[in-house]
């Protein structure tokens, strides 16, 4: 790998929407057989450069070079054609159809138009073997895990012969060990001769897989380095322009603790009627956060659901307070969710901060007597609610689908947290906020357990889990792997766990079996 | 014996024959709503489609003249709603039902134009299968019947065949299925959402043509009476499938064909009960659907 | 980043208030747009547009008679309209207010037709809850599917809407039941003269039903915004799931609605019985159901929007009948400017379909997103 040939050259790339400019004057270079990694936070820009290679935005400024020809992108379908290929953060697959329908779109045909599903099928399988990616071309998507789908995608991008294969934070959705999986494919692949660009924000997998990295930060290229001599910390400052990992944040130890949340031996079904909660035995005390890591899919959103009445267990009990949860609960000073999806379940997206604000509290006075609204009130609280929370607005009749994420999440947190409730509830309350919106939740959430609040934080980002948590429990199918003190936990413990190994195993062997 | 097929015979033809409008109109809508799209406007478009076909068969006396002029029409109300949906990102409901107001509004208003020219308008011709319009009870019901109904028998396997067996119907089932995959994939979404729509127009217009002249051969006001949205109905209880599309077509075709029946022998049940059974048989099917009738996206 | 997302956010909607005005004409322009080519139609039929508007104006406004008019036929589609706004906003479609106003005038019309010892405001007062009950209850089916079963109350509706005619029509043939023997064309026998709304300006038809109907409206459009339960039905409609989490029945709020909407439109029917026919016709209604939800769209599924959609819908069909006597234009013209009014609104965005309205999000900020049509429809 001493010659250096570039295999993919952007050049001055500038992207603009309206009041924003996702990419200013962006250059960086491919190089054959190499993993590049693009790096940087939430709406740094990563993203966008990537759609703009694929063909799925056109750039206002800037040219690309591939292969030596300047080419112009105007398509998924030109890149394609060119051999770039991508595969996306969310699966662009057909969860009906079977692996082998899914490659066969938009793929040329022997005999248009009749699908020739005996010669794709048996290429399949060959390229099956050659790399390892054992997936069954005729099941259909929907009931491949999550690391087989993505190996779906990786092969329609070998059936096509794709010279550069860009991967938007793939290991978002996979356990550890999947990921390494991914990541001895990812080495062969390029032992090929292909080239690889990695999209991520975690600068773990970055020391782990890349060669050579590119840093974005709002927009701008602060630099490309190779992976050799550089650290986590410098990466780290040129990502966000001051070193920040998340620390642990330093906490009052709270001496009177009661049990708030008390879950025992409980069972319930996932929307597909599969067993989604085996038995589960928790509790939460009041003045600490519990944190439930685990990837995503292995019960959280049932268990949150299930907490707050949302759900039907099937057998067991769940105690907020002493009180048996029977239905959805609307009790403000007991209890506080914030949901997962805030634009599907927390927040109604066309109403006005104030109308989301009173969301749970409208049919009570003071804000309503004999059926009636007083909005004057309404607004006089929210006002003061948006000041409290920090929501930058320019008033509170705003409505809500206009503001960032943050700030959405700031008034979700405010809505459920103002009534100061025994027990908080957050799902996934972090995703897809910038490190500075996820810096002022996770004080926010500290502040609500240092009042005395019960707090149960469900994450998949470890490295917030293990910064908040008093305690730690991991989730794998349905079930509870293990339970750790929050403070130095260890992360490869919790890992194991992850991928369905008992904690308890781990430490008696002292091996992985 | 005998007695009974004559009865017998007769009605199972009139049901095939008042399906095929349904299935003419559905094997296109069919298409629409794979690609995600729910066009309530087939109703707009089959009126428009009979309509059209009637005053091309009165002006031209060539029945192949008379189709083209009906599916011309049907095709040109689903481009006004393919542009305002997919382009103008409308809403559906919306737009639709203006389209089926526009299309009443248009036809009532063209009507008095249609009724001046006396020309008795030309019809579907029947084939003549020599024999085998002999062999009892199929003989008559499947064997003597008009180019329309043959055309149902043939298109129902043929879009089966298309849908199922080839890359554009992959590509149009995959559209209602994740448009962002199919897009990613280097297809136009666009262009498979308007092909879809088109198809649908199309054939609903055909289907508007079958309607009046596969034995009538003049045209009322309202004359679909809100076929379209049967066909609509037959879509979901038939699972967007041809076979079992056509199947449920049928179903309503015989309603239809009792229901004509009925006004004729006396009966001690009021004639207005006879005609509510196609939409009595519509509701029930819909709400015996309990559960999860997964439609595309 | 993201700041600056979000200013430009409310740079633009604080933009599109004071665009509201302007925003506020689209449906005029559309109107406007309408008025265009229905006047290029007509002049492909030979007549001149201008002389056709200019009898639909007089027809609707030119005298105190033609103002009774415009009134006459506003009622129905204003009471209707405003059915179809409530169940809108609530999260619903219903296409059934056909049916429903037809089950409403005979139940108006049985009541009507009783020699009840009663003063005549009771009378009327009565009649009209039997005929907002009859409507409620023509809804109950497709209200109870929908809220309890999921299923899409579009195509139910319009079944019952057949149903509803045909066993309305029986009735009015049936001698036994309401049927007036011996007529000509299928009627009920005309109701008691204690059962009829008073006329509000002699030597017009301008009945009390005026009265009701714009009352209804600006009752609906303080109901929405500020009772608990309008702000509750809002929230069902925005977004189920949220309104489930925040403790409310979901379900319920669909039936409630649902039926209240089938109330609207048995006030409909009753209305044109006790203030305009007097009588219950076979077919009386030639699609004003449909009408309404024309009249409800192009109002913005707002109250007081309704009311004007309502007036100028009204106007056109007072107008329309005059055009058709002087010009020759059939009225049904009339139908089709409505329908190109409400496609021209389709066509500018003004009824947008609920994208995501985040516009950070990957999907919905992309201009050349939308130009290769990804995303739900």
């Amino acid at each position: 790998m001493n010659e250096h040939i570039s295999l993919l050259q952007m050049k001055g790339i500038t992207k603009k929407f309206p009041g924003v400019i996702a990419n200013d004057n962006v250059s960086f270079d491919v190089r054959s057989g190499e993993i590049h990694a693009l790096l940087g936070e939430n709406g740094a820009g990563k993203s966008t450069l990537m759609n703009i290679l694929y063909g799925l935005y056109s750039p206002d400024e800037g040219e690309i070079q591939f292969n030596g020809e300047q080419i112009q992108i105007s398509s998924p379908k030109v890149a394609v054609d060119s051999g770039i290929g991508m595969v996306h953060q969310h699966f662009m697959l057909i969860e009906n159809m079977t692996a082998l329908e899914n490659v066969m779109l938009g793929l040329p045909q022997d005999k248009p138009p009749l699908l020739d599903v005996q010669n794709t099928r048996a290429k399949f399988n060959e390229l099956v073997e050659k790399y390892g990616l054992e997936v069954n071309p005729d099941l259909p998507v929907w009931q491949l895990s999550v690391g087989k789908q993505q190996w779906v995608e990786i092969i329609k991008l070998l059936f096509r012969d794709v010279k550069l294969l860009i991967l938007d934070e793939p290991t978002a959705v996979l356990t550890p060990a999947e990921a390494h999986q991914l990541f001895k494919t990812l080495r062969f692949l390029i032992e090929e001769g292909r080239s690889i660009i990695f999209i991520t924000h975690k600068l773990e997998e970055v020391q782990e897989i890349a060669d050579r990295i590119t840093v974005l930060r709002d927009g701008l290229v602060v630099g490309t380095v190779d992976k050799e001599g550089t650290t986590l910390a410098q990466l780290s400052t040129m990502m966000v322009g001051r070193s920040v990992t998340l620390a642990r944040k330093t906490r009052p130890s709270m001496s009177k603790k009661e049990p708030i949340l008390v879950i025992e031996g409980l069972r319930c079904k996932s929307d597909r009627g599969v067993e989604a909660l085996k038995s589960i035995d928790l509790t939460v005390h009041s003045g600490e956060v519990l944190g439930v890591a685990g990837v995503d899919g292995n019960g959280q959103s049932e268990l949150a659901e299930c907490i707050t009445g949302l759900r039907q267990p099937i057998k067991g009990q769940i105690k907020i307070k002493g009180e048996l949860v029977k239905s959805v609960i609307n009790d403000p000073p007991l209890l506080g969710y914030v949901p997962e999806d805030r634009h599907k379940k927390g927040l109604i997206v066309d109403f006005s901060i104030t109308e989301n604000l009173v969301l749970r509290t409208y049919n009570d006075p003071p804000l309503s007597h004999w059926g009636i609204i007083d909005w004057g009130q309404a607004q006089i609280k929210s006002e003061k609610l948006v000041d409290e929370y920090d929501v930058r607005t320019p008033n509170v009749l705003t409505p809500i689908g206009m503001l960032s994420g943050g700030n959405q999440q700031k008034v979700v947190l405010a809505r459920e947290t103002s009534a100061q409730p025994s027990l908080i509830i957050g799902s996934q309350p972090t995703r897809g906020l910038d490190l500075g919106a996820v810096d002022s939740l996770h004080e926010l959430l500290l502040r609500e357990r240092n009042r005395g609040a019960a707090v149960m934080f469900i994450s998949t980002e470890l490295s917030e889990v293990m910064a908040l948590s008093d305690r730690i429990i991991v989730m794998f199918n349905g079930e509870i792997m293990g339970e750790l003190v929050g403070e130095n936990a260890d992360l490869l413990q919790i890992g194991e766990m992850m991928m369905g190994h008992q904690l308890k195993t781990i430490s008696d062997t002292g091996r992985i079996s | 014996m005998g007695d009974l097929f004559s009865q017998f015979d007769p009605f199972l033809q009139a049901s095939i024959r008042m399906a095929v409008p349904l299935i003419l109109a559905g094997i296109g809508t069919l298409y629409t709503e794979r690609t995600g799209v729910l066009n309530i406007g087939v109703e707009g478009s089959m009126l428009v489609g009979t309509f059209a076909g009637v005053a091309g068969a009165v002006v031209s006396g060539n029945i192949f003249f008379a189709a083209l002029c009906a599916m011309l029409a049907g095709g040109l109300l689903s481009l006004i709603f393919a542009y305002l949906v997919v382009n103008r990102r409308g809403d559906q409901l919306v737009a639709g039902f203006a389209i089926n107001l526009l299309a009443l509004g248009l036809t009532l208003t063209l009507m008095p134009y249609l009724n001046a020219n006396r020309t008795r308008a030309v019809l579907f011709p029947v084939i003549d299968t020599g024999f085998l319009k002999e062999i009892p009870v199929l003989g008559p019901m499947v064997f003597n019947q008009s180019i329309a109904v043959w055309l149902a028998f043939i298109l129902t396997p043929v879009s089966a065949w298309i849908l199922y067996k080839t890359s554009w119907g992959l590509n149009l089932r995959a559209v209602g299925e994740n448009p962002k995959a199919v897009a990613t994939a280097g297809l136009s979404v666009i262009r498979l959402r308007y092909i879809g729509v088109l198809l649908g127009g199309l054939f609903a217009g055909l289907g508007g043509a079958a309607l009046a002249l596969n034995d009538l051969g003049f045209f009322v006001p309202n004359m679909t009476l809100s076929r379209g949205f049967i066909v609509l109905a037959a879509l979901v209880v038939g699972k967007w499938n041809p076979f079992s599309f056509a199947g449920v077509c049928l179903l309503f075709g015989a309603a239809d064909a009792l229901q004509l029946r009925a006004q004729t022998f006396g009966s001690v049940i009021p004639y207005q009960f006879y005609l509510m059974l196609p939409y009595l048989l519509t509701i029930a099917a819909l709400a015996g659907l309990v559960g999860k009738t997964k439609a595309p996206k | 980043m993201e700041e600056q997302q979000q200013t430009r956010n409310i740079l633009e909607h604080q933009q599109g208030l004071i665009d509201f005005f302007i925003a506020g004409s689209r449906p005029i322009v559309s109107i406007l747009l309408a008025f265009l080519v229905s006047g290029v139609f007509i002049y492909l039929q030979g007549k001149n547009p201008l002389v056709a508007y200019a009898a639909v104006l007089r027809g609707s406004f030119g005298s105190i008679v033609a103002i009774g008019n415009t009134c006459v036929r506003t009622t129905p589609l204003l009471i209707g309209a405003l059915g179809m706004t409530l169940g809108i906003r609530g999260g619903l479609f219903n296409v059934g207010g056909e049916g429903q106003l037809y089950l409403g005038a005979a139940a108006a019309t049985a009541v009507g037709l009783l020699p009840l010892p009663v003063p005549s405001w009771m009378h009327i007062l009565l009649a009209i809850i039997a005929g907002i009950l009859g409507g409620a209850f023509w809804a109950l089916l497709p209200a109870l599917l929908r809220a309890f079963r999921g299923i899409s109350e579009i195509v139910v509706t319009i079944m019952l809407n057949f149903v509803g005619i045909y066993f309305v029509s029986y009735l009015v043939h049936e001698p036994k039941l309401l049927a007036q023997e011996g007529a000509s064309y299928a009627q009920s026998r005309t109701i008691l003269e204690s059962a009829i709304l008073p006329i509000l300006v002699k030597g017009t038809s301008m009945h009390l039903g005026i009265i009701i109907a714009v009352i209804l409206g600006i009752i609906l459009h303080f109901v929405l915004k500020y009772s608990t339960f309008g702000f509750r039905t809002r929230m069902v409609g925005a977004n189920p799931e949220a309104s489930n989490y925040a403790g409310v029945k979901v379900k319920y709020s669909l039936l409630i609605t649902f039926l209240i909407m089938g109330g609207f439109y048995g006030l409909m029917g009753t209305v044109e019985v006790l203030g305009l026919k007097y009588a219950l016709y076979d077919n009386f209604s030639a699609g004003l159901g449909y009408e309404t939800i024309a009249v409800a769209l192009l109002g913005g599924a707002n109250p007081i929007g309704v009311i004007f959609s309502a007036f100028f819908f009204g106007a056109l069909k007072a107008g329309g009948n005059l055009m058709q006597q002087t010009v020759g234009i059939p009225s049904s013209m009339v139908q089709v400017i409505q329908a190109l009014a409400v496609l021209f609104i389709v066509g500018f965005g003004f009824m947008r379909r609920k994208s995501s309205s985040y516009k950070n999000d990957d999907s919905a900020r992309s201009l050349d997103d939308a130009n290769k049509g990804i995303g739900d429809i």
